[in-house]
């Protein structure tokens, strides 16, 4: 946490005359967004990405008319043994630009909001691995973790509980549909919004 | 994929592909917490609302106090649409507020307005009436399930389809020149026009004028003409002329468009159109010399009905079916039991649901006997016994209010009948005017039919202007109900008897009105037209309650051929389920369920039955 706040108070510093220096500036308005990505592998370091998705809420609605959802080209070369080898290089190469192009509208779309999601952590670090080789800072943002939101508010009612965080339970106990395919990554950001709104909004989800 | 936009359904299935994507593109999503308010009352919306998960109740806030509803006016779950009428009209009727935990997809105003310039079929769609709406997504239905085929070609009209030109000769005709014609046309029967009269002259009538009669060849075949000509319009529906050629035992009827002779409707003809089994059955009826002959056309009726509907059939022609084919197995028994020299004395009625001809399955047993007041007959008890215990082996169960000829109570001779009528509706107590409706319903079937004639019209005539006898005789329509709280919290809702809350309001309704202004028809399609036709109620209210009665008495039946086939309980044969229902059928619900309610506090107000 600290290690971030001097980070992020660096970047600042570095970008302060940038074109990303709105990533900086506290936030005031009363939106988060709601940010999901699929990935090759669960280990951040070594995870690429497939497809990100992002989604805003404001208040208590989801603005699915107002998202972000792209699908990453998986260069057609990079397959079996060339993936062993060149991995990393070949999707700089072939793929590069098309994620530079990504992320550059991620950047865009989300500014200085808040982020939330399930595991948002996570998302957040494999994102970076590739943003800061690109743009020369990490994602500054606050974020959101729907699971602590959740954990936080059964505890509430009842300190005792060890509530099921798998994503599908969560859902299921808050009443939530799940949108879209499951493992989608702008299904996934829609039904964690979805979810975020519930938390925020409804009653205290009985266990 | 689970929980996306769904834009196959009505009617944003009426959207172009562009218009489709514009709005796949456009909609957010709302979360609402448990009884939120989204609008309320003379509030403009920013959007339509469609439910995605949860449900919502249109509330009338300012009855929500003494209403036993709660001023329910309407329920909305998933898939369902509301707050377009409310951006139409610039603002909203009533309340809307959730009845639990609620998520909407939320269409933007400006872009459900621009759809409705833009698109003629999906603006009409919010301006139908119930019976314009059943008539789109019915058609939309059949076109959805391939089966249009089936519903198209029962809606053949007469004159689109197996018209025939009619050989029309002139009076004074002989039978010589008549043969010729026929023989040159090709034809087995021709029109003779005597003044300003049609009569038909058929190849039998000829051979039997000659033959049995003597007549000469020169004999004037206006002599051997029938006048008494069962006619259909033009533009009347094919199926009506096979019901009527069914139940009149008839090959041919002549069709008119306004007053002018069209053709001939052969049933040669309409049988090839028609492959169905309906006249196999009619020809199994006729033909049957015997009881046991009789039984085994009778059990094929059930099957032919469900196969009509289940084919697409509009329930009301199913219905008029069944009721002409019952009826003649009711009359042939009857013919079967009863001597002849005793027939011409006595009036076999069915009653209920059977004299209105609405039951599609078989139902109870209604009937009762009207005895000339001169007859002798020392053994009727004992036929009448006979004939209800056949009518049982048949398949028609036994009333359970022991409302049947067998029961001496509904035996009685012309005068015995009068005084009980009398009796009946003088009292003001439940069993009397019961009996009083179930009489009301009444339809000769076998007999002498001017005997029942004189007793109904002297019942009318004895309650002309009596609007307390009224009164009461509406106040059952009060006795059940009409939930319209059905569709909120679906996942529990176990269903709601159809029958009492939905059909019989219509049904009873209907027939207070038809009592009241002596009409003689007893089906209640046919009332409401003719009720609408001497405007007694308005056209437009009458036809939206046909289709209300038309949608309920087709779930019904849907949910009874369930029961046959043993998939519910028998009890829960009139029980609907909202949760068993397509979107489709549950919008018609909703909005029969609606003019059900409306209809009742129209009939409250007229028969002053709120005390």
């Amino acid at each position: 946490m600290v290690l971030k706040t001097i980070r992020s108070a660096t970047d600042k510093w570095t970008q302060k005359d940038g074109e990303f220096s709105f990533l900086f500036e506290p936030y005031e308005g009363d939106e988060v967004v709601a940010l999901d990505c699929e990935m090759t592998d669960l280990d951040p370091q070594k995870a690429e990405l497939v497809s990100i998705a992002a989604v805003k809420i404001k208040g208590t609605q989801v603005l699915t008319s107002d998202k972000l959802d792209i699908k990453l080209q998986k260069p057609d070369s990079l397959t079996g043994d060339s993936i062993k080898i060149h991995r990393i290089r070949g999707v700089d190469l072939r793929g590069g630009e098309i994620l530079t192009d990504a992320l550059d509208q991620l950047l865009h779309f989300v500014g200085n909001r808040p982020i939330m999601g399930y595991y948002i952590n996570y998302d957040i670090t494999v994102l970076n691995r590739f943003i800061r080789p690109r743009f020369g800072f990490s994602l500054p943002n606050k974020t959101l973790e729907l699971s602590n939101c959740y954990l936080d508010k059964v505890r509430r009612a009842n300190p005792e509980l060890q509530p099921d965080l798998h994503f599908e339970k969560i859902a299921e106990k808050l009443g939530v549909p799940m949108v879209g395919e499951r493992h989608s990554a702008l299904g996934d950001a829609i039904t964690t919004a979805l979810m975020y709104v519930r938390l925020l909004k409804g009653p205290v989800p009985t266990c | 994929m689970s929980n996306e936009f769904d834009i196959s359904h009505p009617p944003f299935d009426l959207l172009t592909d562009a218009e489709q994507q514009q709005l796949l593109t456009s909609l957010d999503i709302g979360y609402f917490g448990k009884n939120e308010i989204i609008i309320e009352t003379g509030q403009s919306s920013d959007y339509v609302f469609v439910v995605m998960k949860g449900a919502v109740a249109e509330i009338d806030t300012k009855i929500e106090a003494d209403d036993p509803d709660s001023g329910v006016i309407r329920e909305y779950a998933q898939e369902d649409i509301f707050g377009a009428i409310s951006i139409i009209n610039g603002s909203s009727r009533y309340t809307f507020r959730t009845l639990e935990e609620t998520i909407v997809w939320l269409l933007p105003k400006s872009l459900f307005l621009k759809f409705l310039d833009d698109n003629p079929a999906f603006a009409a769609y919010f301006q139908n009436t119930l019976a314009e709406k059943a008539r789109l997504l019915e058609s939309r239905r059949s076109k959805q399930q391939g089966g249009g085929d089936m519903s198209a070609f029962m809606l053949a009209k007469v004159g689109a389809s197996v018209l025939r030109d009619a050989v029309v000769l002139e009076a004074g005709t002989s039978i010589s020149q008549a043969t010729a014609t026929m023989r040159e046309q090709q034809a087995d029967c021709l029109l003779v026009r005597k003044g300003d009269q049609y009569g038909m002259v058929t190849r039998t009538d000829l051979l039997e004028g000659v033959v049995l009669n003597n007549l000469g060849l020169d004999t004037d075949i206006c002599d051997l003409a029938s006048y008494k000509l069962l006619t259909v319009q033009f533009d009347d529906f094919l199926f009506n002329a096979l019901v009527l050629m069914t139940r009149h035992k008839i090959q041919r009827v002549v069709v008119f468009e306004g007053s002018q002779l069209a053709g001939l409707v052969e049933l040669t003809d309409v049988l090839s159109f028609f492959s169905s089994q309906s006249h196999v059955i009619g020809l199994q009826i006729e033909r049957a010399s015997n009881l046991f002959e009789l039984a085994r056309a009778a059990k094929g009726t059930t099957a032919l009905v469900s196969g009509l509907v289940s084919q697409g059939v509009k329930i009301r022609f199913a219905m008029d079916l069944l009721a002409a084919l019952n009826g003649r197995i009711i009359a042939k028994a009857f013919e079967q039991l009863v001597p002849e020299e005793i027939r011409q004395k006595c009036c076999l009625l069915v009653m209920g649901s059977e004299g209105r001809g609405e039951q599609v399955l078989k139902t109870d047993q209604d009937n009762a006997l009207i005895l000339a007041d001169d007859l002798d007959w020392p053994e009727c008890s004992k036929v009448m016994d006979k004939f209800t215990a056949t009518l049982l082996e048949f398949g028609y169960p036994l009333c359970p209010g022991n409302i049947m000829v067998s029961n001496p109570e509904w035996v009685m001779t012309e005068s015995q009948w009068n005084k009980k009528l009398a009796q009946w509706s003088g009292s003001v107590e439940g069993t009397g005017l019961m009996n009083l409706a179930i009489f009301v319903d009444a339809h000769a079937v076998a007999g002498d039919t001017r005997l029942f004639n004189r007793v109904r019209d002297q019942l009318f005539t004895k309650l002309e202007g009596n609007e307390v006898f009224y009164s009461y005789f509406a106040m059952p329509l009060r006795r059940f109900s009409t939930p319209l709280t059905f569709f909120g919290g679906l996942k529990n809702s176990d269903g709601m008897d159809i029958k009492k809350g939905g059909i019989f309001p219509i049904v009873h309704g209907v027939r207070t009105m038809s009592l009241q202004h002596k009409l003689r028809e007893t089906n209640t399609f046919q009332r409401l037209e003719k009720l609408a036709e001497r405007k007694i109620i308005k056209k437009k209210f009458a036809e939206d309650l046909a289709e209300a009665l038309a949608v309920m008495s087709t779930l019904r039946l849907q949910q009874q051929l369930r029961a046959q086939r043993g998939e519910v309980a028998m009890d829960e044969a009139n029980l609907v389920s909202a949760v068993n229902l397509n979107k489709l059928d549950r919008d018609l619900l909703r909005e029969a369920l609606h003019l059900v309610k409306e209809f009742k506090s129209r009939m409250s107000h007229r028969y002053h039955l709120e005390r």
